[in-house]
């Protein structure tokens, strides 16, 4: 270790062109251009951007340039400083640049790689504190040489140059420095590599811009080529020129590639630019998901047939395309889809082509919603125009604006447009064109929202076609816009109901025809049997002289048979008008009781006749008031009594008239006759149906009773019921509804 | 006591016979075969019952029924009415007292008139 003090600083003599230790003498050379070229340019460039400070990173970009350009105007008189103390002065004044570049480098690159949050005030002063406390040591470099131990003068070319030796904070300048270039530089790498082609170029550019100087610097710094000379300032033009470049050529500050980022990827539509090559330049994420890339590398410089290799029919289609605005489908089934491509070529200046941007734009909710629009809308034409019947629109000026191939088929048309555009009544039978109008005005005014008419219409043969139509206003929010109808050929129908009424009215003509035949009939029966029964009742009350036995049992038996006649005539007259439907109810308010009670006086003395019992209960809860045909009960509990004593030979009948709920009375017989045999029942209520083995001469009829009996309880809305069993005896269960009384 | 005033009006000849017969233990008689002279008769007579057949030459029998009912005088007459037509029997239920429907049992006849005019 030196004891002795030596000044830090040897002046080593080998240039006799400038005397040192003077006060400041420069020599300019002419090799001194390009710094001062790079100077300037530098200069101009932190003037240019400054005034468009705006843009991304334009303003550190300003300050740096700046900074270079002090770097290199102080270089620059550093070199042409012909003393040791004029040179010393401006290297000091340099390390100025020198030391905020890098600062500056890297605010640079956060600003310029979309990270400009991340510089704060606080940040920025930890960042300077170094680079300001490597200041202070070089300018207080004379007490403590801690910044440089030695400086020598040596002369490179025709360049007299200071060699430094360096002390040990030079180095923590240089580490220091070196970390945040380095750390500017991979922010732009990352970045870089993330950018679409296009701004590649612009990127190398800044790069190799600002890559050049440090090269030189450690060139110069590790001495690894034999150079007194620091050619980073040099560099820094080759640094200018290359942001200059940057600049103007590819609009660095303009374009902002971060946007691009943000709005371009966070875009739902798909974006692709392909260059001349159809190689990809750039993707944007909702393309790649398209494609079924989500996830993967972005398929950078990739052919776009190969990235679509799935769908090489697009590719052909495509080929040579350059303007374009389609509807694609790509997939089948489930997994298809629907997108809007849109293509556009990209021309540089001169009008030549660069490459291609493809828009894709998602439809296939919209085209399902279409198609789903379509197949119900083809489904509704396809009822439409299959349906048998006739449907039909008109308008507000009754001209057809529709109408259905059966339509055409019904009215023997060839095609719609003999149809459409004529007015409706043209189609109508004139003389009820008239009152067809009426009726359609009526529903128009009325705003009455369906009607039903009948109508003869007039076929393109001329032919009267009956047509029954279902006529529906149109609206179109509250406007009525014309008629739609639904019309069917009704001709046959028209013509078999005619027939068939007119069949009806013969028919019930012959039947009132019958039914008055048989009324003469009775009528003509009557009179002479009430002559016969008359005097054989006369005879046998002896009222023409005493009868002896022979002539008692002769009489009896002549009014036997004229009552059998009788009841007879009675009987097929009853039939008749039952069948035929002209019997008809006499109905008022009687007493269920009194009727019962009249109904059965002297059926006890025609059982006892049979030996047999007779037996009635009824119910005190029935209605003193019910509303019917009085006369026709009676007859339907008279026949039902009857039959049961006819057909009882020992034991009971007994006749039960009770409530038989809220709506119905009942009368029941219940007898212990002979009982009607399961098979026998469904046909019993038939008429001239009697169990055959079982009539005798004392039961016989000719088996009207319970057919007439079963009518009327129908025609009085009433049921007859029946439970039998051979030798177990029958029940009648007669139902009728109680009417309200009023 | 005087028998009361039966008056048959039956065109049927034999009928009317029977029916004569029939009722003169009990009844005062008058019998008519026509509408018109029973018309007539019913001007100067009031019968205690009258056994009106429906079907009648001349008048008939039902507008003599008609014509019974409107008068004054016949207030307290019973009326029996005869026909052989159904029908014509429900329909003039409630205008005859009784309505019978031939053939017309004697003894039922001669019951039911007796019962009839000593009804209140």
């Amino acid at each position: 270790m030196p004891a002795a003090k030596v000044p830090w600083f040897i002046i080593d003599w080998t240039s006799k062109s400038s005397h040192p230790g003077s006060s400041m003498s420069y020599h300019f050379q002419l090799n001194m251009m390009p710094l001062a070229l790079g100077a300037l340019i530098a200069g101009a460039l932190a003037l240019y951007t400054w005034q468009n400070r705006r843009a991304v990173a334009a303003a550190p970009f300003s300050i740096m340039m700046l900074i270079l350009y002090e770097w290199q105007i102080s270089y620059i008189f550093e070199l042409a400083g012909t003393d040791l103390s004029t040179k010393l002065f401006w290297d000091k004044a340099m390390f100025f640049g020198v030391v905020a570049t890098p600062v500056a480098w890297l605010v640079f690159a956060l600003e310029y790689t979309g990270r400009k949050t991340w510089i704060n005030a606080r940040r920025f002063v930890m960042l300077s504190i170094i680079p300001v406390f490597t200041l202070v040591i070089i300018l207080t470099n004379d007490l403590h040489q801690l910044f440089w131990t030695r400086m020598t003068l040596s002369a490179e070319g025709e360049f007299l140059v200071l060699v430094p030796r360096y002390g040990p904070w030079y180095w923590i300048h240089t580490v220091y420095s070196y970390t945040l270039i380095i750390i500017g530089f991979f922010l732009i790498i990352r970045t870089l590599l993330r950018w679409p082609t296009q701004y590649r170029g612009q990127m190398v550019w800044v790069l190799f811009a600002t890559v050049t100087p440090f090269i030189a610097n450690i060139l110069f710094v590790f001495r690894i080529v034999p150079v007194l000379i620091d050619l980073t300032p040099i560099a820094f033009t080759v640094t200018g020129i290359g942001l200059a470049f940057a600049v103007f050529h590819y609009r660095l500050l303009d374009i902002a590639p971060i946007a691009r980022d943000i709005v371009v990827d966070g875009m739902k539509d798909g974006m692709i630019v392909l260059d001349a090559n159809r190689r990809i330049v750039d993707i944007n994420r909702a393309a790649q998901q398209m494609i079924g890339l989500s996830g993967e590398q972005a398929p950078i410089g990739k052919t776009l047939p190969h990235v679509l290799a799935k769908w090489p029919d697009l590719i052909e289609r495509y080929r040579d395309v350059l303007e374009a605005e389609d509807e694609i489908r790509v997939g089948e089934g489930e997994t298809q889809r629907w997108y809007e491509l849109g293509l556009s070529a990209l021309l540089d200046g001169n009008k030549s082509l660069i490459g291609r941007v493809i828009t894709v734009h998602d439809i296939t909710d919209r085209k399902q919603a279409e198609s789903q629009l379509q197949e119900s809308e083809a489904r509704f034409r396809q009822i439409v125009e299959n349906a048998s019947d006739i449907i039909y629109r008109v308008d507000t000026s009754g001209c057809l604006t529709y109408a259905n191939p059966a339509a055409m088929r019904v009215l023997g048309y060839e095609s719609e447009k003999d149809v459409i555009g004529r007015h409706y009544l043209d189609l109508v039978a004139p003389e009820v064109r008239h009152k067809v109008k009426r009726i359609y005005e009526h529903q128009f005014l009325s705003k009455t929202p369906t009607t039903y008419h009948e109508l003869p219409a007039i076929a393109a043969d001329g032919r009267e076609i009956w047509l029954g139509q279902n006529v529906q206003l149109i609206y179109e929010g509250d406007q009525i816009t014309g008629f739609q109808s639904l019309a069917r050929d009704i001709t046959a129908i028209k013509q078999a109901y005619d027939a068939l009424r007119l069949a009806h009215d013969q028919a019930l003509e012959a039947n009132l025809a019958k039914t008055r035949l048989l009324s003469k009939v009775s009528h003509e029966l009557r009179t002479p049997l009430g002559g016969i029964l008359g005097y054989a009742e006369l005879l046998q009350r002896n009222s023409f002289g005493p009868l002896n036995e022979k002539q008692k049992r002769a009489t009896s038996e002549i009014v036997e048979s004229a009552d059998y006649l009788a009841t007879m005539v009675s009987e097929l007259l009853d039939e008749a008008q039952l069948r035929s439907s002209t019997a008809t109810l006499l109905e008022n308010v009687f007493s269920p009781f009194k009727l019962i009670k009249q109904a059965t006086s002297g059926m006890d003395i025609l059982a006892q006749k049979k030996g047999l019992e007779f037996s009635s209960y009824t119910d005190p809860d029935l209605p003193q008031g019910i509303f019917g045909d009085e006369r026709r009960i009676r007859q339907i509990v008279i026949n039902l009594i009857g039959n049961a004593i006819k057909f009882t030979k020992e034991g009971s009948v007994h006749l039960n008239v009770m409530r038989h709920n809220e709506n119905h009375w009942g009368i029941q017989v219940t007898d212990t006759g002979i009982g009607i045999p399961k098979e026998a029942q469904a046909s019993i209520f038939e008429p001239f149906q009697q169990v055959r083995s079982e009539v005798t001469r004392d039961n016989r009829g000719i088996g009207l009773g319970l057919s007439i009996t079963k009518q009327l309880v129908e025609l009085m809305n009433g049921r007859i019921l029946l439970e039998s069993e051979p030798g177990q005896g029958s029940t009648f269960t007669v139902l009728l509804p109680i009417k309200a009384i009023g | 006591m005087p028998k009361p005033l039966a008056f048959i009006i039956e065109d049927d000849p034999q009928l009317n016979e029977i029916m004569s017969i029939t009722l003169q233990a009990d009844f005062e008689l008058e019998t008519c075969v026509d509408g018109d002279t029973a018309m007539e008769r019913l001007k100067n007579v009031v019968p205690r019952i009258i056994i009106l057949d429906l079907n009648l030459p001349g008048t008939s029998g039902r507008d003599i029924l008609t014509c019974i009912r409107s008068d004054e005088r016949l207030a307290k007459t019973r009326v029996i009415l005869t026909t052989a037509d159904n029908r014509q029997a429900e329909t003039l239920h409630n205008d005859a007292d009784i309505v019978l429907l031939k053939p017309v049992s004697p003894k039922q006849l001669r019951e039911l008139a007796l019962r009839v005019i000593s009804m209140p």
